[in-house]
């Protein structure tokens, strides 16, 4: 345990002593602040729903850039030799690189709730719906930057883990359209139950179903697992 | 526990090529030892087996005491590895890197201040501790390197060309540093550089095409070569009769001769000799006592000598 607060406390270090984090928290805030002022004022809704919606694909695309330094950093200047060498497990290395990079999430959520002093100020927004908004959005969060850490793993070209990143998440983001084209109801479901933007829609909705919850957890603890597994495999 | 570093008939292959070949040897704890062979040799991927960073196809490493199959962990708490390009996050701070490092490697938290101290100032790093690495000269880097191992006081100090990069002054240092460390602990040094060898390591392993060919003291290595010694001559005189002079020797195994090429009458002579030290001085009497001697020079073999033929022994 002690290994993993070393490795966290590294690796937000790192986030912050690089422009990486402001950018990508910066660029996340001024497009969520545009969704937040479209949807809002100029609708006349006192709602985060259509917001959380937009809110969403840009965090799908902007979380790439986040995670994509993760490992593939590592093994550009050599220090994954580090790493490996120093008494840390590979689970340790892994855990303490993925909550670095939640905390960034958390940061970019924190964030974008500035936007709720206006919406209660002004109005009179349903807080459980929010809530559960804010829920169904870290959870998507976690299960891209789990994804991401994966593919980081795999190469040590920055921008080709983040594209690989971005065509995979893209592809769970869109895959529900495809089950008006499946033959069987099997498929069906399964292409609607892989679909990253179905379960987010319900919470967005204000409905927390533990099968959602669930469901992103699960995307996290296997692309958690497969990274751990590749770091031993690779020793 | 003497010792340190211990590996038993280790091999590395990757798919069907075999980068390592049945390597045994042992680093006891108070000893240096050299770890020599020309680029590509096999002695990164050596020190990477004995790091952990990769693991053995066959055979057995053992650090501290510890298999790395099994208890890396363990044999990681007592080991320091500097690897040939220093593992340094530029963004970081050299206090900030260090204190991570300490971390990691299980140093208290209130020790943690002190040893930043001590690792400092044996490689020279007070002034820089609050710049990011970044901005740091080559040789600092080097430095921070070396330091990073040092961490933790650990049992074995595995270091990958250490002084590469460095000014001369600061190779003093650093030699310094690694010889007060290897004084208590076991110390296993790659390098390219045989000086340093000669001046620091207790013994020497060479390795070439991942084969170990020797491994002994620098001085027992250079005993070795000498067996054949080598005493060359120029001399002004007729080859036959010089030939039949220098063979009467007692101890010329051979003798071999280069007519000259420009007809002045300078006679360019090769003799393989035992080790008897005197050898020369014999050969320059019987040569002088008949006819005139204009050079006469004993090849003692350095280390360097030494080196280049067991590697080009290797390849042949």
């Amino acid at each position: 345990m002690n290994g993993v607060l070393a490795v966290y406390r590294k690796e937000i270090l790192t986030y912050f002593r690089s422009p990486i984090a402001y950018f990508v928290v910066a660029v996340y805030l001024v497009g969520a602040g545009y969704f937040f002022t479209y949807n809002v004022f100029l609708t006349g809704t006192a709602t985060m729903t259509e917001t959380f919606r937009n809110m969403s694909i840009l965090l799908v695309t902007l979380l790439p850039i986040v995670s994509m330094r993760l490992f593939s950093a590592e093994y550009g200047t050599r220090t994954i030799e580090l790493l490996m060498t120093l008494p840390l497990a590979a689970w340790e290395i892994v855990i303490g690189k993925y909550l670095g990079a939640v905390t960034i999430l958390l940061l970019m959520t924190v964030g974008t709730m500035i936007d709720l002093i206006p919406l209660y100020l002004y109005g009179n927004p349903e807080t459980s719906t929010i809530a559960a908004g804010y829920l169904g959005f870290v959870l998507l969060g976690m299960a891209c930057l789990a994804i991401g850490q994966f593919f980081s793993a795999l190469t040590q070209n920055q921008i080709v883990a983040a594209l690989i990143t971005v065509s995979v998440l893209l592809g769970f983001w869109f895959v529900g359209h495809l089950s008006g084209l499946q033959a069987t109801d099997s498929m069906r479901s399964l292409v609607i139950y892989l679909s990253f933007a179905l379960h987010f829609a319900d919470f967005v909705l204000g409905l927390v179903r533990s099968e959602g919850i669930a469901f992103y957890l699960i995307v996290v603890a296997i692309a958690l697992t497969l990274n751990t597994s590749y770091l031993r495999w690779k020793r | 526990m003497s010792e340190a570093i211990a590996l038993e008939s280790v091999s590395k292959r990757y798919g069907s090529k075999t980068i390592i070949h049945d390597i045994s040897f042992s680093v006891a704890k108070g000893e240096i030892v050299g770890f020599l062979g020309p680029n590509g040799a096999g002695k990164t991927t050596t020190m990477r087996m004995i790091a952990g960073f990769t693991t053995a196809t066959s055979g057995v490493v053992r650090v501290a005491g510890y298999d790395m199959a099994t208890d890396n962990q363990a044999a990681a708490r007592r080991l320091g590895y500097l690897p040939e390009q220093p593992p340094l996050y530029d963004v970081l701070d050299v206090s900030s890197y260090l204190r991570f490092v300490a971390r990691v490697k299980g140093v208290p938290r209130a020790a943690i201040a002190r040893e930043l101290d001590r690792v400092g100032n044996a490689c020279r790093l007070e002034t820089v501790m609050r710049r990011e690495i970044y901005k740091l000269s080559k040789g600092y880097r080097q430095r921070l390197g070396l330091a990073q191992a040092l961490l933790g006081d650990p049992d074995v100090l595995l270091l990958d060309e250490p002084t590469a990069g460095l000014d001369p002054g600061q190779i003093q240092e650093t030699r310094e540093v690694i010889r007060a460390f290897g004084r208590e602990h076991a110390v296993l040094i790659s390098t390219h550089i045989l000086p340093e060898v000669t001046l620091m390591c207790h013994r020497v392993a060479i390795i070439n095409h991942g084969r170990l060919l020797a491994i002994d003291s620098p001085a027992g290595l250079q005993q070795a070569s000498a067996q054949s010694n080598r005493v060359t001559l120029l001399v002004t005189g007729p080859a036959e009769a010089l030939r039949a002079a220098l063979m009467a020797i007692d101890g010329v195994n051979e003798v071999s001769m280069q007519a000259p090429a420009d007809g002045n009458g300078l006679l360019s002579i090769d003799c393989q000799t035992d080790a008897r030290a005197a050898i020369e001085c014999e050969i320059a009497r019987a040569v002088t006592a008949r006819w005139s001697l204009h050079r006469l020079q004993r090849e003692q073999p350095t280390l360097e000598n030494v080196f280049l033929r067991y590697v080009q022994d290797g390849t042949a």
